[in-house]
């Protein structure tokens, strides 16, 4: 240690005449909490991905930030023909890729048929494509998807399709391996420039995007994506002014970033995005069979104090599936409030009592104990999972916390083999209940607590085709109320994302789904 | 001694199999794989049905190459390991050599340093213990290495990061990566300054666990000497003590270490998985230990292998070694 000092401040003399050079104050730093896998819009799985590639792959469609409702990108409008099958997108013109070829019907017909192809590692996006049952060039400027039966969210997955250049990745070589695979070529606002494994990625503004000629060039010139794995060192590093843009933790936005220094420097940010954490009970259990059982599980989580203790209040308790700030969440439902002498009731209605007097509920003989499913290093489901111990202990319950990581949970998960579980659902800004609540699912797919109700199969199946925006959101209304009552779930918390930007860029807005960087400017500074 | 040699040789070959094949056994057998971790990411709204996705996930498997028979897909791999051909990664497809050597240089470099930094000062705190045994600087000194060998590293790393790191308090240190992002106009010596000044802390945080363990080493090896009969006669011979300890006494004392440094080549590719997530290096530890969770069999494999063979290489040296240094052991009469 003594040995090290010594010479650490000969670097410092040294590293001051030279390594730092002024900051460009036109780039936007945004730190990311890993490094992508790949950036290529059809093989990558991660969000760190999805998220550079928006700024330089686009669309057909988009969604709009305000009313969240589909709007016109590339194509320039779009028709979807009576008996609600096929989806046909108009292309605008002059929309050119970033070495100056234009962006063709054929370009979106390849990308399609590379998701299908059995041979490119894109299994994630080819489930969701497996209803289309063609998709053709109608004419140079339109292309047409076809459904093989009518689907709401249809618009969606053909509009927001990935599309790549054909003309540079049919090249005969293996598409997984394409070199384009890390050095991106796009139609989008920036072009990739560099990425330095695990540490930046870099993207400068594109000049000749055609989003100019309808007045939507962004007007910051280069964004740089800083990969710090450690959430800790990146509010450091944002602090020192080497991050422009940053995720903060519950903590770190409540008590690490409440200087006036910071707060003079940096603006904080909160919205809600499409999500919530729950505890699902496993129906198939003799323990939570009974939907008293579950209602009375649901008053012993005392959601009011956990969200309090461990996102300093920061979040908002959820009692359906659907997204809190659409249409189709049931604001009507409220929260079943904490309540262990209402739970104890419901459980000896059940026939759990302490017939024996061990302390420990029981029902023919048989003592309530169960296991608690979570994933090892998530630290929310950790401290949830001792403070349910300990509450559930008070009324007669014994839990056991089983710890696992993220693989082997997974497994268990499709096993069904866990008593209770905790985990959380991300989701698009309109969603299909299918997939999670469908009686179908319960085996194999997503449905993994077993809940069957022929009531919620028949809404989510008219849902499905319903393609008025309200009719299907009175559809899921009604729902969530089912939902509620058969407490499969013990809903937990919508979280928001919180972020801090440095103030030197502006035109800055919250949106009910995030907050869009192609129309942030850099504020002039002075004697510029 | 030459006859030796090639036995060894030939053990290697065997050993190596045998360690790789049950390494690919337990990689296949841990629960997770990675087809249903791929699909399982976007598990989010949808039409999936659950025979599409079967047929997905097959599909998935052929492409991976996992839907063949588990003996064949080992066999498989062996031949493109004579090649030198890891295959490539399930994460992104690129070769899995080529993901190596880009994470190899940082690890190596920060090994070097701090086990060099290690020996460099652990072996003359031994020294100077075991000729004041007991001494009252003696049991200071031990109570400090044994004080900074039980702090755990990522609480150091992080507070090293909080008052050294800029921020609130002193910023004297990067605390990030390896070289800093406008060091591109920098002349060589520049650029070598700023990845050294960015190693300082990694280096620091790697290094000072270590002194216990290496120095306790010599300082018993040491005294183990002293007490031999050949000091004794030495001291008696009228020798200053200058000489009895440094001539005679060390040197002897220093054969387990040498040898010791054998077992290191696996330890110097190895790399810290803690320090590198802390200060964001993408080195070596970081690599595998992301393979594992994502289940990138063939990242995990090639890593594996590797340090296979460095350790079997470096026991071979070890044992090398302790012919050259110690004349008393020969392999001949083995």
């Amino acid at each position: 240690m003594r040995l090290l000092f010594p010479i650490s401040g000969i670097f410092l003399i040294l590293a001051a005449c030279g390594s730092q050079a002024p900051k460009d104050s036109e780039t936007l730093v945004w730190h990311l909490g890993a490094e992508p896998d790949i950036l290529n819009p059809i093989i990558s799985t991660d969000a760190y991905a999805s998220r550079i590639e928006e700024f330089v792959y686009d669309t057909l469609i988009e969604r709009d930030n305000r009313t969240l409702e589909w709007k016109p990108k590339m194509a320039e409008r779009w028709e979807i023909s009576p008996d609600r099958r096929r989806f046909t997108f108009y292309l605008r013109d002059g929309i050119r890729w970033q070495d100056g070829k234009p962006v063709t019907v054929e370009d979106v017909i390849y990308s399609f048929q590379r998701i299908m192809d059995p041979k490119v590692d894109a299994p994630h996006l080819r489930v969701y494509y497996q209803d289309i049952e063609k998709v053709e060039k109608v004419d140079e400027h339109t292309v047409r998807f076809t459904y093989r039966h009518p689907y709401f969210m249809a618009l969606g997955f053909c509009g927001g399709i990935p599309i790549l250049p054909r003309h540079l990745f049919d090249d005969g070589g293996d598409f997984n391996k394409h070199p384009l695979n890390r050095t991106p070529l796009g139609n989008g606002p920036y072009r990739f420039v560099s990425w330095e494994t695990g540490q930046k990625i870099v993207l400068e503004r594109n000049e000749d995007y055609w989003g100019r000629a309808i007045g939507r060039m962004p007007a910051i010139r280069r964004i740089r994506f800083e990969i710090i794995p450690e959430d800790t060192v990146a509010l450091q590093i944002l602090k020192k002014g080497g991050l422009d843009f940053a995720g903060l933790r519950p903590i770190q936005w409540v008590r690490q970033t409440d200087s006036g220094r910071f707060n003079r420097r940096f603006g904080k940010y909160q919205f809600y995005p499409p999500g919530y954490s729950f505890i699902g009970w496993n129906m198939r259990r003799p323990y939570f069979s009974d939907k008293r059982v579950r209602r009375a599980m649901t008053m012993l989580v005392n959601r009011g104090e956990i969200l309090k203790k461990l996102n300093f209040d920061l979040g908002r308790i959820v009692t359906g599936p659907f997204y809190i700030e659409s249409k189709d969440y049931n604001h009507e439902v409220r929260p079943i409030p904490f309540d262990p002498e209402g739970a104890k009731r419901l459980l000896k209605e059940a026939g759990w009592e302490d017939h024996d007097g061990d302390g420990l509920l029981d029902r023919e003989g048989i003592p309530f104990r169960f296991e608690f499913l979570i994933a090892s290093g998530r630290r929310f489901a950790e401290r949830l999972a001792s403070i349910l111990k300990e509450d559930l202990k008070k009324v007669g319950i014994e839990m056991e916390i089983r710890q696992l990581e993220w693989a082997l949970f997974v497994k268990h998960l499709d096993d069904r083999k866990f008593d209770a579980v905790t985990l959380s659902w991300v989701f698009g800004f309109e969603q299909d209940p299918y997939q999670v609540w469908h009686s179908s699912q319960t085996e194999k797919g997503s449905n993994f607590v077993g809940f069957a109700d022929p009531e919620a199969d028949r809404i989510i199946m008219e849902g499905r085709r319903e393609f008025d925006r309200e009719r299907r959101a009175a559809l899921y209304r009604r729902f969530h109320a089912i939902v509620d009552e058969e407490q499969p779930y013990t809903f937990l918390f919508s979280n928001p994302y919180l972020v801090a930007l440095d103030r030197r860029f502006e035109n800055v807005n919250v949106y009910p789904g995030g907050m869009d960087p192609l129309e942030w400017r850099v504020t002039r500074m002075e004697g510029e | 001694m030459k006859a030796y040699l090639i036995k060894r040789f030939f053990l290697i070959i065997p050993t190596f199999l045998g360690i790789t094949l049950i390494t690919f056994l337990i990689i296949q057998l841990a629960p997770g794989n990675p087809v249903s971790l791929k699909i399982q990411q976007l598990g989010g709204e949808g039409i999936k049905t659950e025979t599409v996705s079967r047929e997905v996930i097959e599909q998935t498997k052929k492409l991976y190459g996992l839907d063949k028979p588990f003996h064949v897909q080992y066999l498989l791999w062996l031949k493109r390991l004579v090649t030198l051909d890891f295959g490539e990664s399930y994460k992104d497809h690129r070769p899995v050599w080529t993901k190596v050597k880009e994470a190899l240089p940082v690890t190596l470099l920060l090994n070097l340093i701090s086990i060099f930094l290690i020996y460099l000062i652990s072996v003359p705190i031994g020294v100077f213990s075991a000729v004041y045994p007991e001494s009252r600087l003696d049991r200071v000194l031990t109570l400090i290495l044994f004080f900074l060998y039980s702090l755990p590293s990522f609480w150091v790393a992080m507070i090293l990061i909080i008052y050294l790191g800029g921020g609130e308090y002193l910023d004297l240190f990067p605390v990030v990566g390896i070289i800093s992002a406008d060091s591109g106009q920098l002349p060589l010596w520049g650029k070598v300054i700023n990845v050294l000044w960015h190693l300082v802390l990694p280096v620091t945080v790697l290094t000072y666990g270590g002194f216990a363990f290496l120095s306790r080493l010599s300082r018993a090896q040491l005294l183990e000497v002293i007490r031999q009969d050949y000091i004794r006669t030495a001291r008696a011979k009228g020798l200053p003590e200058r000489v009895v300890i440094f001539k005679h006494a060390l040197r002897n004392s220093l054969i387990p270490l040498i040898t010791l440094m054998g077992t290191l080549l696996p330890a110097l590719i190895g790399g810290s998985v803690i320090v590198e997530q802390i200060f964001s290096i993408p080195g070596m530890g970081r690599l595998g230990f992301e393979a594992v969770l994502s289940r990138d069999y063939p990242t995990v494999m090639a890593i594996a292998a590797i340090e296979a063979l460095l350790t079997l290489i470096s026991l071979l040296i070890s044992d090398l070694i302790y012919v050259v240094v110690d004349p008393r052991i020969s392999f001949e009469r083995a």
